[in-house]
């Protein structure tokens, strides 16, 4: 038998253990535990902000930490860092390259970071001793465009690239310090978990993978999802993963059982899931959509009991406040909206 | 609909095996399918805890944390910083 069938078959007795071993623990299904649980009551938020100023499609935004303060980044070709109580632009950064995709803010508020079809994630210092705002790094290595990037700390930056690897970089020197292969097809979003030691990735081979940051290993891998992946997060407890995709569903993944314990799907939903994020109790997964609109889950029931109308566009990122208590959207109608 | 930036990518979308087929596929070198071997073999020892008690601690989790989480239970208009806060006038 020569190597490459010994191989396969390795592999597909490999991959039945895992299957076997996911359906041995299996003695109750989630919705079997929250049968006896009421859906969560009716959920209307309302739109309380709406931050104008973009002049292009929105593609990204992230909150700062535990502020009001939001980055995001359009095709106009710039970052905007906004106050979002009052709406004030607090930084206006004009971008080298108008085609960026993704946009993170760093947890300490000192920084934040972008990238796209240019390759790169560049770093950009907001509290320089002169006021200025100026790029302090471009990490510049992988081989395909940046879809993600999420900052672990000032001095380390984790990547996520068309070119099916993720990245945790040295933003001090500039140098990949860990690459994470293993993905078969492009990553497209990225997810730090809470205690900021494993971070998630979603891809376009239809699974998401948690990896360990300090070793640089796969610790687990998850399948089910008919197609892209798009949008990935933590439930706020760091034990569960959840994943939105083109195929129109979102999945929630339990680490410690290693397997889906819930879908999210409707048979009216027929357009892919571009942006997802649970509110901070976890009962609530708001999820954006290409058809313009956002809707609201209740995670244990999987049943929808919202929806947030009020885009002309895609929604393409959202995001929840670090204290809870406001979701962002953005939109390719080239506004953000603060809803609560 | 595909987004505008997936027009961008150059790999192909073929992989067979997560529709059921042979995880180690005709376009693989050996070096690829070794390694994929030994990452299996990662995933496959992995200590995996009961559904039921996942479920449990999911729960939980969300009945511990929804009394606090101002999108179910909404907080008073002035403890919300994004609503404007109405200033009363008494007319002495």
């Amino acid at each position: 038998m020569g190597e490459m069938e010994k191989l396969r078959k390795e592999a597909e007795s490999l991959k039945d253990q895992i299957t076997a071993a996911r359906k041995a623990v299996q003695d109750l299904t989630l919705q079997d535990h929250t049968s006896g649980t009421s859906v969560v009551g009716r959920v209307q938020l309302k739109i309380r902000k709406t931050l104008r100023g973009h002049l292009a499609k929105i593609y990204a935004m992230h909150w700062g930490g535990d502020t009001k303060l939001c980055v995001s980044a359009s095709q106009d070709g710039k970052l905007i860092v906004w106050d979002t109580c009052t709406t004030n632009k607090v930084h206006a950064i004009p971008l080298k390259s108008s085609w960026v995709m993704t946009c993170a803010y760093a947890p300490s508020g000192n920084m934040v970071a972008c990238g796209g079809l240019d390759n790169m994630c560049s770093i950009y210092n907001l509290k320089g001793k002169d006021g200025s705002v100026k790029v302090m790094r471009e990490l510049a290595g992988h081989n395909g465009y940046l879809s993600s990037c999420r900052f672990i700390s000032d001095s380390e930056i984790i990547t996520s690239s068309g070119d099916c690897t993720c990245c945790m970089w040295d933003i001090e020197t500039g140098t990949q310090k860990t690459i994470f292969a293993g993905h078969l097809g492009d990553c497209m979003s990225l997810g730090m978990a809470p205690d900021f030691n494993t971070f998630i990735s979603g891809a376009c081979d239809f699974t998401a993978k948690l990896w360990d940051i300090r070793d640089g290993q796969c610790r687990q891998t998850f399948a089910g999802h008919e197609s892209d992946i798009n949008a990935i997060g933590f439930f706020p407890n760091g034990n569960a993963v959840i994943t939105g995709s083109d195929d129109a569903s979102l999945k929630l993944f339990d680490l410690r059982a290693d397997q889906e314990l819930m879908t999210f799907q409707d048979s009216s939903i027929m357009c892919g899931v571009t942006s997802l994020a649970p509110s901070i109790s976890g009962r609530l997964l708001l999820a954006g959509y290409d058809d313009f609109n956002c809707n609201v889950w209740d995670t244990l029931k999987a049943e929808r009991v919202g929806t947030l109308a009020g885009h002309d566009n895609r929604v393409s990122c959202m995001g929840v406040t670090g204290d809870g208590m406001a979701c962002c959207t953005g939109s390719w109608d080239s506004f953000l909206k603060i809803w609560n | 609909m595909v987004p505008q930036y997936k027009a961008e990518r150059l790999r192909l979308q073929q992989f067979p095996w997560m529709k059921g087929d042979s995880p180690v596929n005709s376009t693989m070198s050996v070096g690829q399918a070794r390694k994929l071997v030994e990452q299996l073999k990662i995933e496959a020892s992995f200590c995996r805890i009961k559904v039921s008690k996942a479920a449990a601690d999911l729960m939980a989790y969300c009945d511990a944390h929804a009394c606090e989480d101002p999108l179910i239970t909404p907080v008073p208009t002035s403890e919300n910083p994004f609503r404007e806060k109405k200033l009363f006038c008494a007319l002495l």
